[in-house]
């Protein structure tokens, strides 16, 4: 093969691409990924019995998880189309008829999701209330431990209140737990794995995007 | 099993919520364990009716 006929075959194999996630998208995931995995690993390894120094490793990932949530919520609103992600008619109406299917009740056939399904998108609302529940309350809580940054003031809030912001980091934490082993899982499965390479490689075929989405519902430009 | 973890107030005279309990725990480990065991479990019957209808259109 040529040098020229390699470039043709390259930029072929190029033009075949759907871009699904741009790299800096792709860089928040995975760092709010391990950021997650180490937050859960300190939070509930020493309740589970092993015991080491959590408490700075959890509360300084817990400031990088803050930035991230922080870098997140700015570029969905100015740079992505956060519209994307919003369950819509097309979507109830989708799962609708896909419930139907299921239990065999017939009707129309759902039509393709745009570029999230709908579960992706009811997932997404879901972690998105935890995620800001257990940030919110985390940093309501560095009020309580003494760091370089600044000194412990535990009278800011009455003993009830500080009960309630506990109790949510709690309960939002433990949730968690129950989405993100829903989340690894869906990665896992082999019918998903063309969403779980988008994640890593930031593409999905074109035949993967014609046959997996509505090519009306997620718009994409001939260059991908 | 409790919801949430207590202490006796500072004034003595009551039991004030510190926090949800951890006794929790196990539970939101398990929902978790038991959707992915139900949606495995539909998918793989589902997979199995699908090669059926396929094996009686041939």
């Amino acid at each position: 093969m040529s040098a020229s006929e390699a470039l043709a075959s390259t930029s072929l194999a190029r033009a075949d691409r759907v871009k699904r996630h741009a790299p800096v998208d792709r860089i928040y995931h995975w760092l709010t990924a391990a950021s997650v995995l180490v937050l859960m690993g300190t939070a509930f390894l020493p309740i589970i019995g092993w015991k080491f120094e959590w408490l700075t490793l959890h509360w300084t990932t817990g400031i990088v998880l803050t930035l991230l949530v922080l870098f997140h919520i700015v570029r969905a609103l100015i740079w992505q189309d956060w519209r994307a992600m919003v369950v819509d008619m097309a979507d109830i109406r989708n799962g609708w008829r896909a419930l139907a299917h299921a239990v065999r009740r017939g009707g129309a056939a759902p039509d393709k999701p745009g570029k999230y399904k709908l579960l992706q998108k009811l997932y997404h609302l879901a972690i998105a209330i935890l995620v800001l529940s257990v940030v919110v309350s985390g940093l309501l809580m560095l009020l309580k431990i003494d760091t370089p940054l600044w000194r412990r003031n535990p009278y800011w809030f009455a003993a009830d209140t500080w009960g309630a912001i506990y109790s949510i980091h709690g309960f939002a934490a433990m949730a968690m737990i129950t989405f993100v082993m829903i989340h690894i899982y869906f990665a896992l499965r082999p019918e998903e794995w063309w969403l779980t390479r988008s994640m890593l490689r930031g593409w999905i075929s074109r035949a993967e995007y014609l046959n997996h989405c509505d090519s009306k519902r997620w718009v994409v430009s001939d260059r991908g | 099993m409790h919801l949430f973890r207590f202490a006796t107030s500072i004034y003595g005279d009551s039991d004030v919520v510190i926090g949800a309990s951890w006794d929790l725990l196990p539970w939101f480990v398990g929902a978790g364990a038991a959707l992915i065991l139900a949606h495995a479990v539909l998918k793989a019957v589902a997979r199995g009716r699908l090669r059926q209808a396929a094996e009686i259109d041939q």
